[in-house]
């Protein structure tokens, strides 16, 4: 640093270039050093993974790295294998525990710029230590270790020290020694409430809590000040938001329209419950990647929704675009979207940058990307309702028994009859037509679902086929025909049917279906904006009370993938909603060319029906379609007697449960289709493919189990790679995160990448021992937030303790608390509460983005929402993508598009001008003013402390009362305002408060 | 100082770097905090510590100083603009399917060939074949380079337009007035270095078009708008001027005891001289917008005396755009006036909406370009003109044209651009580019390089890699450059 000051100062240029020579001499002779002889500021044991590795990154592995593409010399320095192997000219690259031999050495310090490594063209260089720490690691025996968050954390136990409250305090303390830093003392307890108070809730302190705190002399009286916090439910609000920006939350798909994600305020709302029932962290992960899929459900105590199923509006939280030209390229991008963020999110690896190539710095080869491909290929969109409860389930289950028992009771009354001769029943002629160009995709005449999905409840598990039908009276009238109803169990319930995935090949899809504001759409890769110009022919409405024949025209999507999804209710907007009355009903879908096909009968007609063994087969709900019709036969010709009056009971019941059933409430999430093995896109274009499928799996080259076979997308298998108490990451990321959002640095500084471009821990011992702690104590996150906040480390002053400067310069070792600013939203909600204007009430639809004459564009919503939000707090504010709220923007709120577990902090002239000019900012001062004068007993000394106690935590100081007081008088003798007057002017008032609100310290944790 | 940390790289503090710039490039003024700090001057102070980004900028002796980007929101049809196909005339009305493969359209619409409703004329000494749309323009083909080979990766405009904005087509990069500013800074103090002039028009995608992405915010593009709030929050709400100075004065008496109090944290100070800045262009801005300096016959050449209000209001963003460069603003974008038309994305009743919003911006254009030439500021301004994407040259329809990413017509004029140049050639029907393809990237690439900045070197490290406006593409156009 001195050097380039003095450098700097003088202006000769011709003495600046005699200087330099004279430097770099200095250094080239250093170069011709004794190698052995290591300068004492080289670490004893050089460590592969903290001190050559980083080197190796920088500046050897972007030609000598994992990416063989780009590889030089046929040379890789990331294996042992590749860096020992014998070169052609007979050396080794690296000879472990002989520098001398090693072709590195000799290379990194040739002068000769044809030989030294790295080339000049690369503008890459190594000092002369990282000279020595190559050469020294390789005279220690060049020992290689996979990358240090690839290997499982160990406990390694730290030095005791006396004032350390837990084990945080002693690994820190290891360093400050070390380090010979000297220790910031405890902050005093204004500041440590204040800080507490924003970091567990995002708000200050009250004034009524702060002066609790103060007058608490007992010994845990910090502790229970953090309990208290813990506990408060604005912990769940703040911290909601902080993973909001990790799973790119926003409630509309941006691009040309705007459109909404259904019912994405429900992700939110799950956030703020589930942080504060603190909801392990395992849990959240398995929900959030496949809560559609669990064994165990997490129903609301409360009012019995299912909580796991809303964690995967995770998933369509992405962009999304209405008539792409190429559809296949929406699928492959959305996808894209997932896999970043879901890899970064619960991992810190940046797999999307292997959808090309080779990850050029992890070991995640382009395979890996695929087989997660194929995961997220095999996952379909769906609305999903927000109001199954677990008393919902019951009732269908119900409702499928009692329709049993009354199969049972009747089939058990019939079989003690006479019957005619199969042969005496009428035989139905069989009418296949020869001619026709078709093939079935679904055919639910038979009994069951010809193996489609039926997702929800409304369609069931099986066909209608041989349900009793009753009339008046409760008169049985026939057994059902086979076909796939929505009503089963009764209007006005959610489910949809969903065929497997086919290859278009044929011109048209038919759907033979009766129904009421309902459904058929055509999903083509997986796309769910149908809409004109270019899709609108892929959705139909149902509106028929007699079978129709739906007919699409898909002629121009013939190679690419689909399937069929008869839903009852309908899209308004791409918003999905299920009227009342909704209902659908299908007999059998197909593909064909040219005319509609004559689809021949399903019943069998090789043997006679033994009228015995069709009603068992009934009763037990496996009675072929034949067998079926010969019943009816019989009811029909009322050959049956008996009385059914029995019956009446069961019914009557099932009409009770139907009544007690519907949903009105609906997210946009996800289920499980049929799994899908994807071929890689090489060089990542979807239009050129590769031979042969990856089977899907988990990142391959970092974990060794990783193939998955399930039926479905692999969801809950890759949930569980995720969680395995053996994956040594999940862990080490998620105790990085909470450190992070507590001491606004994490360990690891790059919270989202700890892959080998990421940064190394500043405390690799204490990471690895939180990381095991959180692991064994249940992934608690408030404990392990407890745990932090009530360490020593973090009760420290903000000021920096003298002489610390020049070793710390950037407290990485925390000597001191860091001093930093407040994020957008917690500006915001301050703003709001010491104003006295913040409504805490939590949860619900969002309120509608207040809209700038600055914020134009298609898609701006008709009206704007209020300018103060109605007081809500900013978690609850509107998040459209095309229209983002400024001040959020402004104080570095991230644009919702991938995983941002750190936030920038800037400086711009922006927010000095939004705190000093926005109508917003100054209506607050001028409610907080309002309220400074309606307190009519307080002299201006104590209305000015009061203003400090709320905005700043604290009383004022003496000659920050005096300044006030001068100022308040100035600004009364301005406006001529009499000095009796002063204290009930609400004007002078909020140009006090509003100047209050521009102080750094307002918007700083000091 | 390679020794230091470099396992955590810890980012040089302010106060360092401007004490390291100041002798680095012997101007503080160079540094204005709306770039914040430009690499150039960060790389100077520090260069391990920015070894993501190689290479020192400026990397070349740069040509242009400033941009003026004039943004053809929704496509221009270049068959009826600027590549003119005798073809089109002849089969006129037959089927297109016949003549070449038609690819998928936004609206699958496809009509049949349909001639251009202008005639074209050649001009200037270059000979230069212009439409009747552009008259004005036409005067200053000398001036311009054209290309007619312009091909972009999207047919939609959102991803068109995030792709020609951030070179990338999903929302969320940074903008290439960001990577401007990034690169360079800015060069006036007072003034923001990236500047959107809304002419009326936001384009699909929204104002993201025109963000820092992961960048730092303060790359952002200001919006600047025509009437009494040019810019969010610079009118100070106060009833009396000096309210809000006395205000100042006081919250800068109780921050700075407060510093003291800390020991001169960076982060709070650089805070402090926000506020400083942030006042200043209360006045800056209103004092840009003003144009009673600006003589009638200034204005008249903008065409601010038209009879149609939108040539009006181009007009006046046209002269902002020029006291916006005068004043060393980096990067300007203008967007398009609404006239009754909408932007220039006619499926339908091409005729009526190009003309509509080829009178709006013709005669503003070409009075900037002149207005630039005549204050010596042409030499340093690169004025870029271009759509998204191009029209397809059949119908949609009957006499709509609907996008055609395969072929566009784009033109640049200023700073190391050759005039009277007409680069690259379509096929006979204006359908597909048959010579010298110019993408998106080549377009940043070629911008960048006037600059001064290498495109391949200006990086930024985000999610796992070096991130370029450029991608891992792009190619400086050399035929277009002087």
């Amino acid at each position: 640093m001195k050097v380039s000051k003095v450098f700097n100062q003088i202006n000769n240029s011709y003495l600046k270039l005699l200087i330099w020579v004279f430097f770099l001499s200095i250094l080239s002779a250093s170069f011709h050093q004794c190698t052995q002889d290591y300068s004492s500021t080289l670490p004893k044991k050089v460590d592969f993974n903290f001190h050559v590795k980083p080197i190796l990154v920088q500046k050897c592995f972007l030609c000598h790295g994992p990416d063989p593409s780009s590889r030089e010399g046929d040379l890789r320095l990331d294996t042992f294998e590749g860096a020992t192997a014998l070169l052609e000219e007979g050396r080794k690259a690296i000879d472990p525990g002989h520098p001398g031999k090693s072709e590195v050495v000799k290379r990194i310090n040739y002068d000769d710029p044809n030989l030294v490594m790295p080339p000049p063209e690369s503008n890459l260089e190594l000092s002369q230590y990282e000279i020595d720490i190559l050469t020294k690691w390789i005279d220690q025996g060049a020992e290689w270790k996979p990358h240090w968050s690839f290997i499982p954390p160990k406990i390694t136990e730290p030095e005791k020290f006396n004032n350390s409250v837990n084990e945080i305090d002693d690994y820190i303390e290891e360093k400050i020694v070390s380090k010979k830093l000297n220790n910031a003392p405890t902050a005093g307890k204004n500041s440590l409430i204040r800080r507490v108070s924003y970091l567990l809730t995002g708000l200050p302190p009250t004034p009524k809590k702060l002066n609790n705190y103060l007058a608490d002399s007992s010994a845990n009286a910090y502790e229970k000040m953090v309990d208290h916090y813990l506990n408060d439910e604005a912990f769940g609000e703040r911290w909601a938001r902080h993973w909001m920006d990790i799973t790119r939350y926003a409630e509309t798909k941006g691009h040309e329209f705007d459109y909404s994600i259904s019912g994405a305020w429900q992700y939110r709302d799950y956030l703020i419950r589930a942080f504060n029932e603190d909801v392990p962290y395992d849990q959240l992960v398995k929900e959030q990647i496949a809560g559609d899929l669990l064994d165990t459900v997490r129903w609301n105590p409360e009012n019995g929704m299912n909580e796991s199923q809303l964690g995967t509006i995770f998933y369509t939280l992405g962009e999304g675009k209405h008539s792409p030209v190429d559809i296949k390229k929406e699928e492959v991008d959305r996808i894209d979207n997932i896999i970043d963020v879901t890899t970064k999110a619960f991992q810190g690896l940046t797999v999307s940058c292997a959808k090309c190539h080779d990850h050029k710095f992890d070991p995640v080869p382009t395979s890996d990307y695929y087989s997660l491909y194929g995961i997220f290929e095999s996952t379909r969109i769906s609305p999903q309702p927000t109001n199954v409860t677990y008393h919902q389930q019951k009732d269908i289950d119900a409702i499928s028994a009692l329709k049993d028992s009354i199969k049972i009771f009747l089939a058990s009354k019939w079989e003690n009859q006479k019957f005619p001769l199969s042969s005496e029943l009428k035989q139905m002629s069989n009418e296949v037509s020869e001619s026709s160009d078709f093939e079935i995709l679904g055919d639910f005449r038979g009994a069951n679902l010809d193996g489609w999905k039926s997702d929800g409840l409304a369609f069931g598990k099986r066909t209608t086929l041989g349900n009793p039908v009753f009339g008046k009276n409760s008169q049985l009238t026939n057994l059902s025909t086979g076909k796939a109803s929505s009503k089963t169990f009764g209007p006005g319930i959610f489910g949809a049917l969903r065929s497997p995935d086919f290859i278009i090949e044929k011109d048209f899809i038919g759907v033979k279906a009766l129904g009421k504001k309902a459904i058929v759409r055509i999903i083509i890769d997986n796309f769910q904006l149908i809409q004109d110009p270019i899709y609108g022919g892929l959705t139909k409405k149902v509106e028929a009370d007699e079978w129709t024949d739906l007919k699409f025209n898909v002629a121009a999507w013939k190679g690419h993938k689909a399937y069929v999804e008869i839903i009852p209710g309908q899209y308004n907007k791409h918003v999905y909603q299920l009227p009342k009355e909704a209902f659908v009903e299908a007999k059998y879908i197909i593909a064909f060319n040219g005319d509609w096909p004559q689809v021949p009968t399903n019943e069998s007609f090789e043997k006679p029906v033994e009228m015995n063994t069709a009603l068992e087969n009934w009763a037990q709900n496996s009675a072929s379609p034949e067998e079926i019709r010969a019943i009816n036969q019989l009811i029909a010709t009322n050959q049956f007697r008996g009385n059914y009056h029995q019956i009446n009971t069961y019914s009557n019941k099932i009409n009770q449960l139907q009544g007690q059933m519907q949903d009105t409430s609906f997210f946009e999430g996800i289920t499980d289709g049929f799994a899908i093995n994807s071929k890689i896109f090489i060089r990542g274009s979807h239009n050129e493919l590769s031979k042969n499928v990856v089977p899907r799996g988990f990142l391959s080259g970092i974990f060794s189990k990783n193939q998955f076979r399930s039926e479905g997308s692999g969801r809950m298998e890759l949930a569980n790679a995720i969680v395995d108490p053996e994956n040594p990451l999940t862990s080490r990321v998620m105790v990085n995160r909470i450190w992070h959002y507590l001491f606004g640095r994490g360990l690891v500084e790059t919270v989202d990448n700890f892959g080998l471009q990421g940064k190394l821990p500043s405390h690799p011992e204490l990471l690895d021992f939180l990381a095991l702690k959180f692991q064994n104590e249940g992934y608690s996150i408030k404990q392990m937030i407890k745990y932090m906040v009530m360490s020593q480390t973090f009760r420290r002053a903000v000021e920096v303790p003298d002489g610390n400067k020049s070793n710390d310069p950037d407290n990485l070792y925390l000597a001191n608390f860091p001093i930093r600013r407040l994020e957008s939203e917690a500006i915001r909600d301050a703003l709001l509460m010491v104003a006295g204007n913040l409504d805490e009430t939590m949860y619900g639809a969002p309120v509608p983005v207040y809209l700038t004459p600055f914020m134009q564009g298609r898609g701006r919503p008709y009206r704007s929402g209020p300018m103060d939000g109605n007081g809500r707090r900013s978690i609850y504010l509107e998040v459209r993508r095309n229209f983002l709220q400024p001040m959020m923007l402004t104080f570095d709120r991230p644009i919702p598009f991938s995983t941002f577990g750190k936030r920038n902090v800037t400086n711009v002239p922006a927010q000095s001008l939004i705190l000093m000019n926005d109508p917003f900012v100054e209506a607050q001062a001028g409610l907080l003013a309002q309220e400074i004068v309606n307190e009519k007993n307080l002299d201006i000394d104590e209305k000015i402390d009061v203003i400090y106690l709320r905005t700043l935590s604290r009383n004022a100081k003496s000659e920050e009362k005096e300044q006030a007081k001068v100022f308040i008088q100035s600004l009364a003798k301005n406006a001529e305002i009499p000095e009796q007057e002063l204290l009930e002017n609400t004007a002078i008032w909020k140009a006090y408060c509003h100047s209050i609100f521009n102080l750094k310290e307002f918007i700083y944790l000091i | 100082m390679t020794n230091r940390n470099h396992a955590t790289g810890r980012p040089i503090s302010r106060r360092e770097m401007l004490g390291l710039c100041k002798g680095g490039f012997g101007s503080l003024a160079f540094v204005s905090l709306f770039g914040a700090l430009p690499i150039s001057c960060s790389k100077k102070a520090e260069s391990k510590l920015f070894s993501q980004i190689p290479g020192n900028i400026p990397h070349y002796a740069p040509k242009a100083k400033n941009v003026i980007f004039l943004y053809m929101d929704g496509g221009v049809s270049q068959v009826d603009s600027f590549d003119p196909k005798p073809r089109l005339e002849k089969e006129n009305g037959e089927d297109p399917n016949k003549k070449f493969k038609v690819d998928d359209t936004q609206f699958g619409n496809v009509g049949k060939i349909l001639k251009s409703p202008w005639k074209f004329k050649n001009y200037g000494e270059c000979g230069m074949p212009v439409s009747e749309l552009f008259p004005h323009i036409a005067t200053c083909v000398d001036d311009i380079a054209l290309v007619r080979s312009m091909v972009s990766d999207f047919p939609e405009h959102t991803n068109a337009n995030y792709f020609l904005h951030t070179g990338i087509g999903i929302q969320g990069r940074p903008s290439m007035g960001a990577w401007v500013t990034y690169g360079l800074g800015s060069e006036n103090d007072n003034l923001p270095g990236y500047v959107v002039l809304d002419g009326g028009l936001i384009p699909p995608g929204g104002v993201d078009n025109f963000n820092s992405g992961f960048l730092p915010a303060s790359h952002q593009a200001s919006i600047l708008r025509a009437g009494k709030v040019p810019l969010a929050n610079i009118n100070p709400l106060e009833e009396t001027p000096g309210l809000q100075n006395q205000k100042l004065d006081f919250i800068k008496q109780i921050d700075n005891s407060l510093v003291g109090k800390l020991k001169n944290p960076d982060a709070v100070e650089s805070a402090i001289s926000n506020y400083e800045l942030a006042y200043r262009m209360q006045s800056s801005v209103p004092e840009l917008t003003d144009f009673r300096g600006e003589t009638k016959a200034t204005k008249d050449l903008y065409g601010m005396n038209s009879d149609d209000p939108h040539t009006q209001s181009y007009g006046a963003q046209c002269l902002l755009a020029r006291r916006l460069v005068e004043r060393g603003v980096r990067f300007v974008e203008l967007t398009c006036p609404q006239v009754k038309a909408d932007r220039w994305d006619q499926h339908s009743d091409l005729k009526d909406g190009h003309e509509r919003n080829a009178h709006a911006v013709d005669q503003p254009i070409a009075g900037l370009l002149k207005d630039l030439k005549s204050r010596g500021l042409f030499e340093e301004t690169l004025v870029i003109w271009t759509g998204e994407f191009g029209r397809t040259p059949f119908a949609q329809g009957t006499n709509g044209r609907d996008h055609n990413p395969s072929a566009g017509s784009m033109w640049m004029a200023g700073a190391g651009i050759k005039g009277g140049v007409i680069y690259g050639k379509t096929d006979d029907y204006g359908y597909r580019v048959i010579e010298n393809k110019v993408t998106v990237h080549d377009i940043h690439a070629t911008m960048l390089h006037l600059l001064g900045v290498n495109h391949e070197k200006l990086r930024f490290h985000f999610g796992g890699r070096d991130i370029r406006l450029t991608d891992v593409h792009g190619n400086v156009i050399k035929g277009i450059l002087s």
